[in-house]
C-alpha cells in the first residue's frame, strides 16, 4: 500500500499498523460481544429444540424453519408485518412530505409548528402506547367521547378489543410517532433546492403542479431514499408498540413476528422455535437494509 | 408546555436562520391557519393528557374527557408518583443514561476517528459490519444476551443493560461521528503531527473539541434512545427496585386501569423530562438528524 499516496496524505505516514486498532477496539469489542456474537449464536439456537430453561437440548437441523409455514400464527403475523410495513412507511412519508412543503412556504410560526409535529417522535414508545391506549378506552376514552359528541354514537367501539379494528388502531399512534422524521428531513432537503430552478420553470410556463413533479420531486431524491431506507429497516422490527398496546391480541389479530417470537421464548418455553422466527425477520431486515448500509460505506470511503 | 401554544408565536430558542423572511399577504395567513388547525389536532392527545391529569377523577367521569375541567387538583400527580414507583424508576433510568451515554459516545468517537482519519486495514469491512448493526432487530440477540447475563449474574441489574445498550447505540453513533470527522481538514492534523503530536493527542486536543456539535447531537439522541428502550429492560429486569421508566410505566398502566386521571398524571410524569429536554435542545436534534442522514 506504500504506493497509494493520492487520497489522504496525512493519514499515510504516522501511526503504526496497530495504532488505529487501539482506537477501534473498545467499540468493536462491545459491538461484537453484545450484538454480533449473540446474533450469530441465535442462528445456532434456532437449529435446536431448546426450551430456554433446561441444561440440555438437541440439534434438530432445520425442523424449526420447516414448522414455520404450518404455524397459523406465523401466517397471520407475516401478513400483519406486511400491512404494518406498507402503512407505517407510506402514510408518514406522504404526510411528512406535505407538511414539509407547507412549512417551507410562506407560513407564520414555523419553529413552533415544526416543534409540535416532531414532538411525538421523542416520546418513549411505551408512553405513546399508554397515551393511545387511554384515548381508545371504550368507555372513557376521548375518541369514543368525541364520536358521541358529534352524534356518531354508532361508530364508537372497542378499537383495540376487536379483530377488525385492532391492527389499524395500533398503527395510528405509529403514524403519529413516525411522521416527524420524514418531515424534518424533507424540510432540510427542500431548503437546499436552489430558487433559480423554480424561477426557470416559471419562465417556461410550468404550473405549480408541474413544478412539483419536475423540480421538487426529483430534487428530493436523496431524501426519499434515506426516508424509505430507514423506515423500511425500522418497520420490519416492530415490537414495542404492539406488545405495549395489545399484547398481540385480541386472538392473533395484532400478532407480528417480533411479538410471536417473544411469546414462544418467554411464555411457551420454545426458545429454539422462537429464535428461528427472529432469525427469519432478521434476514429480511438485513437484506432490505444492505443497499443502505453499502451506500453509507461507499460514500465514506 | 408546548401544548396550548398553537398560536403563531416564535419560540426564542428556535430562531432559525434559514427560514424565509416574515411572510405577507393572504396566502401566508391561510396556510398558517390550516397548519395551526392540523397542529392543534396533532398535539391534542398530549393536550388532553395534561387537562386530564390536573382534574379530579369525579370531574372527569361526570363531565367526560372532552370537557373543560370544572375543578383543578395536583393530587393525581402525588398519587401516581407513589404508586408508579417513579422515584425508583427515574433514578434507574437517569443512572443508566449517565453511565451509558458518555461511554458510548467516547468509544464510538474513537472508532469513528480510526475509520475517518487513520490508516486502518480492513477499514471498509469494519465499517460495513458496524453499519449493518442498524438493520439488526434487537430481538434476535435477546436469548443469547439473556443467557450471558444470567451466567454472569447480571440479570435484574441495570448494569447488565449497559453492554447491550452500548452495542446497539454504536452503529448510529459511529455513522454520524465518522462522517463529521471526515470534514475536518487533514492539514491541521498534519500540522499537529509535524509538531510531534501522536494520534491520541490529536484525538483529544483537536478532533473532540472541533466536534462538539456532533458529539452533543449524538449524545442527546443516544440519551433519548436509552431513556426509551424497552425490550432489554423488560426481559432483563424483574424486581421493581431495578425497573426503568418504560417498564415501570407498563406495570403502572395495569394498576390504574380504572383511574383515568391518575393514569394521565403518571404518563405525564414519565414523559415530562423528555419533553423539556427536547424543547430546550431541539435545535441540536433537528440539525443532527438532518446532517447525519442527508450528508452522512
Amino acid at each position: 500500500m506504500a504506493g497509494t499516496v493520492a487520497v489522504k496524505p496525512s493519514t499515510v505516514k504516522r501511526g503504526g499498523r496497530w495504532s488505529p486498532w487501539l482506537f477501534a477496539i473498545p467499540a468493536l469489542a462491545v459491538y461484537v460481544a453484545f450484538l454480533v456474537y449473540p446474533a450469530l449464536s441465535s442462528l445456532w439456537f434456532s437449529l435446536t429444540n431448546w426450551d430456554g430453561l433446561s441444561a440440555t437440548y438437541k440439534f434438530v437441523g432445520l425442523d424449526n424453519y420447516f414448522k414455520l409455514p404450518h404455524d397459523p400464527v406465523v401466517v397471520s403475523a407475516v401478513q400483519n408485518n406486511l400491512i404494518w410495513t406498507v402503512v407505517t412507511i407510506a402514510v408518514p412519508t406522504v404526510i411528512g412530505l406535505l407538511l414539509a412543503i407547507a412549512l417551507n412556504g410562506k407560513v407564520h410560526g414555523k419553529p413552533i409548528l415544526r416543534l409540535i409535529f416532531y414532538t411525538p417522535a421523542v416520546l418513549p414508545l411505551v408512553s405513546i402506547a399508554s397515551i393511545w391506549g387511554w384515548l381508545y378506552n371504550p368507555q372513557y376514552g376521548a375518541i369514543n367521547s368525541f364520536l358521541r359528541m358529534i352524534g356518531l354514537d354508532g361508530l364508537a367501539q372497542a378499537w383495540l378489543g376487536q379483530d377488525s379494528t385492532a391492527l389499524w388502531a395500533v398503527m395510528v399512534p405509529a403514524i403519529w410517532l413516525r411522521t416527524g422524521f420524514p418531515m424534518l428531513l424533507y424540510l432540510a432537503a427542500l431548503q437546499g433546492i436552489p430558487n433559480e430552478l423554480y424561477e426557470a420553470a416559471t419562465v417556461d410556463g410550468a404550473t405549480k403542479w408541474q413544478q412539483f413533479w419536475h423540480v421538487t420531486m426529483p430534487s428530493l431524491r436523496p431524501a426519499h431514499y434515506i426516508v424509505l431506507a430507514l423506515s423500511l429497516i425500522d418497520s420490519f422490527k416492530v415490537f414495542d408498540m404492539i406488545y405495549a398496546m395489545t399484547y398481540g391480541g385480541p386472538g392473533t389479530s395484532t400478532q407480528v413476528m417480533g411479538t410471536w417470537m417473544y411469546f414462544n421464548v418467554f411464555q411457551y418455553y420454545q426458545a429454539g422455535y422462537g429464535t428461528a422466527i427472529a432469525v427469519v425477520i432478521t434476514l429480511v431486515a438485513v437484506a432490505v437494509g444492505i443497499p443502505y448500509v453499502r451506500s453509507q460505506t461507499r460514500e465514506a470511503s | 408546555m408546548t401544548v396550548t401554544a398553537q398560536a403563531p408565536v416564535d419560540l426564542p430558542i428556535a430562531a432559525t436562520r434559514s427560514d424565509s423572511p416574515a411572510p405577507k399577504g393572504r396566502r401566508g395567513l391561510v396556510m398558517t391557519f390550516v397548519l395551526a388547525v392540523i397542529a392543534l389536532f396533532w398535539i391534542s392527545p398530549l393536550a388532553l393528557l395534561v387537562i386530564t391529569a390536573v382534574r379530579p377523577l369525579s370531574d372527569f367521569i361526570g363531565n367526560g374527557p372532552l370537557s373543560w375541567p370544572a375543578d383543578f387538583t395536583w393530587k393525581n400527580f402525588s398519587d401516581a408518583w407513589g404508586i408508579g414507583n417513579f422515584a425508583t424508576t427515574y433514578r434507574n433510568s437517569a443512572l443508566l443514561a449517565l453511565i451509558k451515554v458518555p461511554v458510548g459516545v467516547l468509544i464510538s468517537a474513537m472508532l469513528g476517528f480510526a475509520l475517518a482519519k487513520l490508516r486502518m486495514r480492513f477499514r471498509r469491512t469494519v465499517m460495513f459490519t458496524v453499519f449493518l448493526g442498524l438493520t439488526i432487530p434487537i430481538y434476535i440477540t435477546i436469548v443469547p444476551v439473556f443467557i450471558m447475563m444470567r451466567s454472569a449474574g447480571a440479570t435484574d441489574s441495570i448494569f447488565g443493560l449497559i453492554g447491550p445498550y452500548l452495542a446497539f447505540g454504536i452503529p448510529f453513533e459511529v455513522l454520524v461521528l465518522q462522517s463529521f470527522f471526515r470534514q475536518i481538514p487533514d492539514e491541521i492534523i498534519e500540522a499537529a503531527k509535524v509538531d510531534g503530536a501522536g494520534d491520541w493527542r490529536v484525538f483529544f486536543t483537536m478532533i473532540l473539541p472541533l466536534s462538539v456539535p456532533a458529539l452533543v447531537t449524538v449524545a442527546i439522541l443516544d440519551a433519548v434512545a436509552t431513556w426509551n428502550e424497552f425490550l432489554f429492560a423488560l426481559i432483563l429486569l424483574n424486581s421493581d427496585a431495578h425497573k426503568t421508566i418504560p417498564v415501570g410505566l407498563l406495570n403502572f398502566q395495569g394498576q390504574f386501569a380504572n383511574n383515568n386521571t391518575g393514569l394521565a398524571a403518571g404518563i405525564l410524569i414519565a414523559v415530562v423530562p423528555i419533553l423539556i429536554a427536547y424543547t430546550l435542545l431541539q435545535r441540536w436534534i433537528v440539525g443532527g438528524l438532518t446532517a447525519g442522514s442527508l450528508k452522512g
